[in-house]
């Protein structure tokens, strides 16, 4: 688990930016009890969500968009992954 | 590869620096990786384009360079990793994972199961079960003091909610493995619970500060005194000051919204002086002698 210092400091974003992302529902923490605490997967979108805004010039309603799209992608992409897999097993075993 | 950073970003040499910075944008925005999930060109491309705007986005970098005095591998800064690198098949199920782009296709499920079930029942396809999202109404009180509450699921299932005090409004607490069922032994997805912070008839809420408007009566306002003020947590005693107005904005510091760190926010308490609903003719008699009062007038300066 990262603290929220960690985080700041690793993610270069400001603390009333992360207030807003988690408020946003960008980020959702996994610990909120006793103290706020983030994983690495966190962090990473953290990054993302800086690139989109500081590089790309995203506003907010747009930021929401990109990631819920980027998410549903992600899925896909697992889900496919998982499915040729499992068709590679079956033909193997079928030889 | 090219090693010109002015080529790899497809500018001219003597470009401002907001043309620069254009032609980044356009070429990363294309070439993010975490836009680009399943391009490793898209990636390695990605990385030219940064070192080269590392070197030549900053004007100072820019300048040295142009010197000779850096070259253009610049200082690459070390990235850690990408969203993207956290989706592959191997890596662990996450929160932010979701099942919405083909949920459709997984309701009939025996279709999957017979294409893929074929060798004797094993289930190595896996796919964690979809978020559910539940919309919870709170009290304003139970946000600010934190709380318990139950709901009950579509299957008739109860769970109970912890709310940590503070809540905001519209907050979004994750509930680990309470979603839909997982498919082939893989974690059901989460419950995604809203919470709806609901009105009081005393307090308001702005940010972590508490507002309430105080009545206090005519005597009290002149001569001041220690009254009790409703917080969140309680009553507290407050001394009002000899000739509090209405209008008049004290601070309860420390009586307002509990934060994360263990703080709290303040309490701000707004005064209202109140006549009495009924006028008696001591208060008549006095304000028609009150020399002073005649010749005090609060409109002053506020000709338009």
């Amino acid at each position: 688990m990262i603290s929220v210092q960690e985080f700041l400091l690793r993610t270069r974003v400001e603390h009333q930016s992360l207030e807003a992302w988690i408020h946003a529902g960008w980020l959702i923490p996994p610990q909120t009890e006793p103290e706020l605490a983030f994983s690495d997967v966190d962090l990473a979108r953290a990054q993302l969500i800086r690139d989109l805004r500081d590089d790309f010039g995203v506003n907010d309603e747009g930021i929401s968009v990109i990631l819920h799209l980027i998410d549903q992608v992600h899925g896909l992409r697992r889900s496919m992954e998982a499915l040729l897999n499992e068709l590679r097993g079956n033909r193997e075993d079928g030889d | 590869m090219s090693d010109d950073p002015y080529a790899i970003l497809g500018v001219k040499r003597e470009a401002t620096q907001d043309e620069i910075r254009s032609a980044y944008r356009a070429l990363a925005k294309k070439l993010h990786p975490d836009l680009n999930p399943g391009d490793k060109k898209a990636e390695e491309k990605f990385k030219e384009v940064s070192v080269a705007y590392d070197v030549i986005g900053d004007p100072e970098k820019r300048a040295r360079f142009d010197r000779g005095e850096i070259d253009a591998s610049g200082a690459e800064r070390p990235r850690e990793r990408y969203y993207r690198d956290f989706h592959t098949a191997g890596a662990q199920d996450h929160p932010y994972s979701t099942a919405g782009g083909f949920a459709d296709f997984m309701e009939n499920e025996d279709i999957l199961s017979e294409i893929l079930g074929r060798g004797e029942g094993r289930a190595r396809f896996r796919i964690r079960g979809q978020d559910v999202h539940y919309r919870l109404p709170v009290e304003f009180l139970e946000a600010v003091n934190g709380a318990t509450k139950r709901i009950t699921m579509p299957d008739g299932a109860t769970l109970d909610v912890v709310i940590p005090p503070g809540t905001n409004d519209h907050q979004i607490l994750r509930l680990r493995e309470k979603g839909g069922p997982g498919i082939g032994g893989a974690p059901p997805g989460d419950a995604l619970v809203e919470i709806e912070v609901g009105p009081h008839k005393l307090f308001t809420r702005k940010d972590d500060d508490i507002h309430v408007e105080l009545p206090i009566s005519l005597p009290e306002a002149v001569l001041g005194g220690k009254l009790d003020v409703p917080t969140p947590a309680g009553s507290v005693r407050m001394t009002v000051p000899k000739g509090a107005n209405t209008g008049r904005v004290l601070r309860l510091k420390g009586k307002g919204v509990p934060r994360r760190d263990g703080t709290r926010g303040d309490e701000y308490v707004t005064l209202k002086v109140v006549l009495p609903d009924r006028l008696d003719p001591e208060i008549e008699e006095f304000a028609r002698r009150w020399q002073a009062g005649q010749q005090h007038n609060p409109r002053r300066g506020l000709e338009a």
